[in-house]
């Protein structure tokens, strides 16, 4: 079972078995927070508590389940609080604080194979924090249902049920507000 | 949503999601090895491994705010607190040779201020940083949403006369309400002038305030009171940091009834009482 020797050599103090565990899903995790936040630093801070928080709760987790879905569900609730707080004011001194402030992107990014992906994330930050969630760990995350349903702590017929909800959704927004992909996705 | 054309959506989903221009990862894995140093063995017990890393938690987000404004960063050993209402200041030792302050601890409550009273000798006053505003906000709202929302009775200030209504008003859950009122500048309107913030506290919304050139005790309306002169770093949190401000004012903090008040202005200490006794219920 997936890194379930690692979990148990962590459970047991081993700092070097920890720091691979958060090694091999710490992109995932940066990623999905990014997703769902759209700011990389306030993503590092919650992926840095993610991996905090779950060598916490490592003696309660059950090794036999996959880890992933496991420290997606304790990212997806920290970014939750993230969003719904004044969270945002961490981001913004940040980026008063650095050098060179992300800025929009460029002309040339809008123009390649990129535009679409920010496009359409684009519609989807438009969604709910629920719908967002179901369709990142799916679509972008390549998430199978059953670790979705896992993270989600919900059953995998509740996953498909809720993914279509949020497609739905999303169809609407994609046909008032970015009619662009809609074409995209006719042509 | 036909089949076919939720296919198309779930096939251009999954290409953005390949083609999607993620910022680089950052080596979580060692900056999380780093605030668990040394490694501790889960099964001791929550309490060793987590602590630390609160501090750190806390720690990470103010060096790299006072590294840029050029205050000095605070080692975080605490010798004592005051306590007005849910608002804890801690007093932190990073000198050898703290000034404790006159006042006796009370039972912990929620929101934390910690203080740093690091030297007799006034604290560096940074260089002046453009910084977001109380403006910057979420959850805003009106006065009659906050009376039909609100846990506790809306109370504004009667003083100066001429003073009227908030010209923003922020209402936020961080386990326990806080309204945020918000006087501008009428010389200049992105300015905020005065804001007041009303709490009712619960346990967890804890807070850090460091840095302070002073922090007194005085009273409002006969009860304990505590002025702090800024600028400072605030810091409240609700088990996750959620909010870090430079106030470049000054705050005077006093409780009524169940609610715990902070006045922050650029004005002095009799004109934040008078103020501050002047609250009238919103009619």
């Amino acid at each position: 079972m997936e890194g379930s020797e690692q979990i148990r050599r962590a459970r047991q103090g081993e700092g070097a078995a920890w720091e691979a565990l958060v090694r091999e899903h710490q992109q995932a995790v940066f990623r999905f927070a990014y997703l769902l936040l759209g700011d990389p630093d306030q993503a590092e801070d919650v992926a840095q508590e993610t991996f905090l928080r779950a060598f916490r709760a490592l003696d309660r987790f059950d090794p036999q389940r996959p880890f992933r879905p496991w420290v997606l569900s304790i990212a997806a609730n920290l970014a939750r609080n993230q969003r719904r707080s004044a969270g945002r004011y961490i981001a913004a001194l940040r980026r008063l604080v650095k050098e060179a402030p992300a800025g929009p992107a460029s002309l040339e990014a809008l123009a390649s194979q990129h535009w679409e992906a920010q496009a359409l994330w684009g519609a989807v930050r438009q969604l709910g924090f629920d719908d967002q969630q179901v369709i990142y760990y799916r679509f972008f995350l390549d998430l199978p249902v059953a670790e979705t349903a896992q993270a989600l702590g919900v059953a995998e017929g509740t996953v498909k049920s809720r993914l279509s909800r949020a497609l739905e959704r999303l169809r609407i927004v994609i046909a008032r507000h970015y009619p662009a992909l809609q074409e995209g996705r006719q042509a | 949503m036909t089949e076919g054309q939720m296919h198309n959506l779930e096939t251009q989903l999954r290409a953005a999601g390949r083609a999607f221009p993620y910022p680089p990862t950052p080596d979580i894995a060692r900056a999380v090895s780093e605030r668990l140093q040394p490694i501790p063995s889960p099964r001791r017990g929550v309490t060793p491994a987590w602590r630390p890393a609160l501090s750190l938690t806390i720690g990470l987000v103010l060096i790299v705010l006072l590294g840029a404004l050029a205050i000095p960063p605070v080692r975080a050993q605490i010798l004592e607190f005051l306590q007005i209402g849910v608002i804890r200041i801690l007093l932190v030792e990073p000198t050898p040779t703290p000034t404790p302050l006159p006042f006796t601890p009370t039972a912990p409550a929620g929101v934390i201020d910690l203080a740093s009273t690091s030297t007799p000798t006034p604290t560096p006053r940074p260089t002046p940083t453009p910084l977001p505003s109380l403006l910057d906000l979420g959850g805003e709202t009106d006065l009659e949403r906050v009376q039909r929302q609100a846990d506790f009775p809306v109370r504004l200030p009667a003083y100066p006369p001429d003073l009227g209504r908030p010209d923003r008003v922020f209402l936020q859950d961080l386990e326990g309400q806080v309204l945020v009122m918000v006087w501008l500048d009428p010389q200049q309107p992105g300015q905020v002038w005065l804001s007041l913030h009303e709490y009712v506290g619960e346990r967890n919304l804890t807070g850090a305030k460091v840095g302070p050139e002073t922090v007194d005790t005085t009273t409002v309306d006969g009860q304990p009171a505590v002025w702090a002169v800024g600028p400072y770093l605030l810091e409240l949190r609700n088990g996750d940091y959620d909010l870090v401000r430079l106030i470049e004012g000054n705050v005077l903090i006093w409780e009524e009834g169940d609610v715990t008040y902070r006045l922050e202005t650029d004005l002095s200490l009799e004109e934040a009482v008078r103020i501050a006794e002047s609250l009238r219920p919103l009619n």
